[in-house]
């Protein structure tokens, strides 16, 4: 079973009882923000990424992206949902109203994007790096460059790609060659190739916006000397409408593990004569400005890994409830029962299903933060709030991700035998997971920002201000009284803590003396920051649940998410205690060995 | 008081839904009349009298009644509506255009798709699709209703009811029925069908499902269908699936042939009413959801069963 | 030409109602709630006759509760001009919301009501029917087709075996079948403005409505389990089966 159903109730939950809502609705220019108008959104938004675009998962992964010799295209269905969806504005929602958005907060953004997500992943990358384009050029481009590729892409009439990567150049951007000559004319020819350009070529709009990383003739090395361009696949007419083909070509597509109906290119430029394009902002400051964009993207990424576990923990669930096999434990010659019944199956779907949750709420709580961050009026809460995003973008981003893989293979694990079978299709959600962290910088690339620029370089104040409000959760639940899975919660909750905090003054100690060995902790160490932030909300969460159960609330809802938070703290949370281990003591056996060695 | 029946025909012949709500209303337990509202249709009313348990039957031959327009329809039942306790139509197309609009003209409530008969005023009723079964109780001094045909058995032969005539009422003139076109020998649609004939991977190849199951699902006036592996063979086009990534579907009567029943496939057909399973293999777990099973080659088995329906 | 369209509220068609264990009814708290899919239907059909020039305004009316509002503004997401909505938090059966439905066409007097042909929580397929008997109206249920011109609605409808084509006088009730069309998905800038679209609320009082039940449901219980299969012999008893046990051939 394909279907996808977004979990609406948990994520009004989320935005309304953790991450804000109402508090991001005052913000400014989010005044005709609404509870009623955010759910009429996400139906409509779950309407159309189960009713459009989930049907088209499997049928994408099947056929794929097909290149002929310069063309690509698209799986069976992909140019009308993308026609679809393009007309039903969604590519608008966050952008600026100014070129054609609707200007809706982040937060909002971020639960209609786990739809997409979740329900079609290889679909959802497309709009998603048009958005980076659109964010490049609506923050560093010249007022020309805004008006005649803005509009057109906040539409979703056209598409736009970024264009970093080279053969010589992966995680380390330094190493880019491509070359931009100016032309006299305010003008360059882009001569050199791209490759994993996602949706770098297509045949569902008629114009691809490139954003491309360059360097100019004098440029310094390093990275102090890449500019940024847009190269447009046809150049425009004086009336803005699509002209002569640029010299950009798609010169084959790559066979991948999963996505597969994301067409990753390597685009070649300036083979016949050199591909015109127009530089973004400032000669030499070109991945300064990928940096900014980066934290979108790494959030975004990060999201995959939520809608993933989100698809692959309804899939599982479906197949649990449905399948029939073996009779209940401890019931003797008792009828057959369907596999939710047996221990272990539970355990593996609470395990999905708590892990999901946290991930999510972890997520939106980021989001409503980075809201803050652009639009408080005050400075200091907007500072403060970036510091958090700051930090917590290489979590959403790593921690989220990592654990898709892990959940979309718990997912394949509670189908038996039939989830080895690609026709079940629980398999596609873990070979789709696997890219998520591989690209817009590896688990250890997050790790490592983590680390450093996020923890040590700022002496860990932002890190040991959350703890300080992880610790106010704690007191909380004290408050709360003896009933057991409180006390659980707390507990799990309180050590967990403590075992962050021990980390925390590793990582501080040992960083400026020796990076190495502090690195070898570096993905244990956001793993752990990622587990316990998790435990951190779950623990908001059954709080507030407990609370509305208290008012009145007959809502199942309530009393699942208390639950579900005492089984997070019961069987995830005690991870932390293993990981701060490895973190605070990893390092020896991980860097004792000469190559040779090995 | 005496029940009134609405009939289905089409002046030439009286339907059998008829026959069903007639034994609805003998559950009632009065005098039941059947309302022959039609143009020259004096072949159905005969064919009325002769049904069980009528008592008369009353006609009103009209050439405004020739298509049986709600409007002319309703307002004719509402003129004759007095002395009745209980109005009944089957839950046909028809029956449900004429019932509510008589029911709103006596101020009284309609109850639809009733299949069970508790009382004179309890009846039991499917609401969600089937998902739940409501009770209710009527408070009105006439019970409108309409009548699930397959609740109940349909009446039998051998009745002499009175025919008489009953006086027109007037064309309204609000509606005119400017055509039919009834559909008779294509098969019907896989999601619409009554019936439904499917076939896998035990037909062996596509020659063998269409030299087949085409006969069969032509005798039964039935939709094809076809489990995944068989489209993956190739044997019919992808339209043709029933499963998890092909169609759901809950017909009247769904017959496997030569399908293993995997769970994908069970989980698109297990919502029929009556599952036939043909397979030669007694432990293919399709027999675990059918209602009949039948352990055989289907090569000989399918022919046989043409012939037996045909 | 104004066209009213009724849009219901009801448990969303994803959802599988669970029978109360005291069977007073299903349990519908806290379930997802979704306009009636038929009456999207509806609403749909009546804002492409808006879209194409035939009709001047789209009215969408909701009676129930309170947040029937969002039914109305899912409506006006698809394009409703405006929306009514008439207020009770009586169990509104349709005989009762046929005559709210009456007290509304003889204010706004509209030339058409659309409405779906069935509600997919009560399953009745009445309120059009009784809505027009009301009105003294023609009727064209089961619509898969619709055209207007000229004070004549010709209309093609699923019946029985197959489709009959109908010329009714304007003004009058069409119910919409499945057919009809494919509602559109709502586009984000519908969905913003439609927060804006005026929404009036008025009371069954307001009306001069009686809207007490006449159906009391005295219990709600799962529908029969299927029985354990048999195996059959031959051919000749299945087909007996089939004819005189299941009765399906």
């Amino acid at each position: 079973m394909s279907q996808y159903t977004a979990p609406i109730r948990d994520m009004q939950f989320v935005m309304r009882e953790l991450a804000g809502l109402d508090e991001v609705a005052k913000l400014p220019g989010c005044e005709e923000v609404s509870a009623d108008l955010v759910d009429a959104i996400l139906d409509e938004a779950n309407k159309f990424a189960s009713g459009v675009l989930a049907p088209l998962n499997r049928t994408g992964d099947q056929e794929g992206a097909k290149w002929d010799g310069g063309n690509v295209r698209t799986a069976p269905g992909w140019k009308e949902a993308y026609k679809q969806f393009a007309e039903a504005g969604w590519t608008a929602l966050a952008c600026e109203p100014e070129f054609g958005g609707q200007g809706l907060p982040k937060l909002v953004a971020t639960a209609v994007m786990e739809m997409w997500k979740a329900a079609n992943m290889a679909f959802s990358l497309c709009p998603m790096l048009t958005n980076g384009a659109i964010e490049a050029v609506t923050l560093r481009g010249t007022d020309e460059q805004k008006a005649a590729y803005l509009p057109k892409m906040v539409s979703g009439e056209w598409t736009g790609t970024m264009n970093l990567t080279e053969p010589q150049a992966g995680s380390d951007l330094a190493a880019v060659r491509t070359r931009a000559e100016p032309q006299g004319d305010g003008t360059y020819k882009i001569f050199g190739q791209k490759i994993f350009i996602t949706y770098g070529e297509h045949d569902m709009t008629d114009n691809i916006v490139h954003l491309v990383l360059a360097r100019l003739p004098d440029a310094p090395e390093g990275v102090k000397g890449i500019s940024l361009f847009v190269v447009p696949k046809f150049l425009l007419n004086a009336d803005g409408t699509p002209g002569a083909r640029n010299d950009v070509q798609c010169v084959s597509i790559e066979h991948k593990l999963g996505i597969h109906a994301s067409p990753t290119c390597v685009l070649a430029f300036g083979d016949h004569g050199g591909a015109i394009g127009t530089l973004v902002g400032e000669e030499n400051r070109g991945l300064e400005y990928m940096f900014i964009m980066m934290n979108e993207a790494r959030f975004a990424v990060g999201m995959e890994g939520v809608a993933l576990s989100e698809r692959a923990y309804q899939h599982a669930l479906a197949y649990a409830k449905d399948r029939v096999q073996g009779t209940e434990m401890g019931v003797r010659g008792g009828p057959k029962v369907s596999i939710i019944h047996h221990p272990d199956v539970r355990r593996m779907l609470m395990s999905m299903k708590s892990q999901t949750e946290a991930m999510r709420a972890l997520a939106y709580v980021v989001a409503a933060a980075n809201d803050a961050a652009h639009r408080d009026p005050d400075a200091a809460v907007r500072a403060e709030n970036q510091a958090f995003v700051d930090l917590m973008i290489p979590v959403v981003k790593g921690w989220s991700t990592e654990n898709s893989i892990d959940i979309a293979s718990t997912g394949v694990q509670v189908h038996g035998g039939m989830g080895f079978i690609e026709e079940t299709g629980a398999a596609q959600h873990l070979r789709d997971s696997r890219i998520t962290t591989i690209y817009e910088g590896t688990t250890a690339i997050q790790a490592n920002d983590l680390i450093g620029r996020k923890t040590a370089r700022e002496g860990g104040v932002t890190i040991k201000a959350l703890i300080a409000e992880m610790r106010g959760v704690v007191a909380q639940l004290g408050e709360h009284g003896g009933e057991e899975a409180f006390v659980a919660i707390r507990r799990s909750l309180e050590s967990g803590i403590a075992a962050l905090e021990a980390a925390v003054e590793y990582v501080l100690a040992t960083y400026g003396k020796d990076v190495k060995a502090a690195s070898v902790g570096s993905v244990p160490f956001l793993k752990l920051l990622g587990i316990v932030a998790g435990g951190w909300l779950m623990a908001r969460a059954a709080l507030v649940s407990s609370m509305r159960v208290a008012e009145g609330s007959t809502d199942e809802f309530y009393k699942t998410k208390i639950v579900t938070a005492r089984f997070y703290a019961d069987h995830i949370l005690p991870q932390a205690q293993a990981l701060s281990y490895s973190v605070v003591n990893g390092a020896a056996g991980a860097l004792a060995l000469d190559e040779a060695q090995f | 008081m005496a029940i009134l029946v609405i009939a289905e025909h089409d002046n030439a012949s009286l339907k059998a839904a008829t026959l069903n709500t007639v034994s609805a209303a003998a559950k009632l337990g009065s005098e039941i009349h059947v309302l022959v509202a039609g143009a020259n249709c004096a072949a159905a009313a005969a064919d009325v009298a002769k049904v069980a348990g009528v008592t008369k039957v009353r006609v009103a031959d009209a050439a405004h009644y020739d298509s049986q327009t709600a409007e002319n329809v309703a307002a004719l039942v509402v003129a004759n509506a007095s002395g009745y306790s209980h109005i009944l139509a089957p839950s046909t197309a028809n029956g449900k255009n004429v019932a509510p609009r008589v029911a709103a003209l006596l101020d009284v409530a309609q109850i639809s798709d009733v299949t069970g008969i508790e009382s004179a005023d309890t009846f039991v009723r499917p609401i969600y699709a089937g998902n739940a079964m409501a009770t209710v109780k009527s408070s009105d001094a006439v019970k409108v209703m309409t009548v699930r045909t397959t609740a109940f058995e349909a009446a039998g032969q051998g009745g002499a009811a009175a025919v008489e005539a009953v006086a027109a009422g007037p064309d309204l003139g609000l509606a005119s029925v400017k055509g039919r076109e009834l559909t008779k020998s294509a098969r019907p649609e896989l999601g619409a069908a009554k019936i439904i004939v499917s076939g896998g991977r035990g037909l062996g190849n596509s020659e063998n499902y269409h030299k087949l199951l085409e006969p069969l699902a032509d005798a039964l006036g039935a939709a094809l269908g076809a489990s995944r592996a068989a489209v993956d063979a190739g044997y019919v086009p992808n339209d043709y699936q029933v499963g998890q990534t092909g169609k759901i579907v809950a017909p009247q009567l769904y017959i496997a042939v030569g399908i293993s029943g995997a769970i994908q496939h069970l989980a698109g057909m297990k919502d029929s009413k009556v599952i036939v399973a043909i397979n030669k293999d007694p432990e293919a777990p399709i027999f675990q959801v059918a209602d009949y099973g039948l352990v055989g080659d289907l090569f000989e088995v399918v022919p046989e069963l043409v012939k037996a329906v045909g | 030409m104004k066209i009213l369209v009724p849009v219901k509220r009801v448990v969303d068609y994803n959802v599988k109602v669970r029978v109360k264990a005291d069977g007073t009814g299903v349990d519908i708290a806290n379930v997802k709630m979704s306009m009636n899919p038929f009456d999207e239907i509806a609403v749909e059909e009546a804002v492409r006759l808006r879209e194409a020039g035939i009709a001047t305004e789209v009215v969408a009316v909701s009676c129930g509760v309170a947040a029937c509002q969002e039914t109305i503004r899912a409506a006006m997401a698809i394009g409703a001009d405006r929306g009514i909505l008439v207020e009770s938090d009586v169990e509104l059966q349709p005989l009762a919301v046929a005559k709210l439905l009456k007290a509304l066409c003889d204010k706004e007097q509209p030339t058409v009501v659309i409405c779906g042909k069935q509600a997919i929580d009560d399953d009745s397929n009445q309120t059009g029917q009784m809505l027009a008997a009301l009105m003294g109206w023609p009727q064209a249920t089961f619509a898969s087709k619709v055209q207007l011109a000229d004070g004549v609605a010709t209309v093609m409808r699923e019946i029985d075996g197959g489709l009959e084509t109908v010329e009714i006088k304007l003004p009058a009730v069409v119910t919409t079948d499945l057919r009809l069309n494919e509602p559109r998905y709502a586009t984000l800038p519908n969905i913003m403005k439609a927060k804006k679209k005026p929404l009036e609320t008025v009371k069954p009082a307001d009306l001069g409505v009686d809207v007490a039940p006449r159906l009391a449901t005295l219990k709600v219980a799962e529908p029969p389990k299927r029985s354990a299969g048999v195996r059959v012999a031959d051919v000749a008893q299945l087909v007996d089966k089939l004819k005189n046990e299941a009765k399906v051939i």
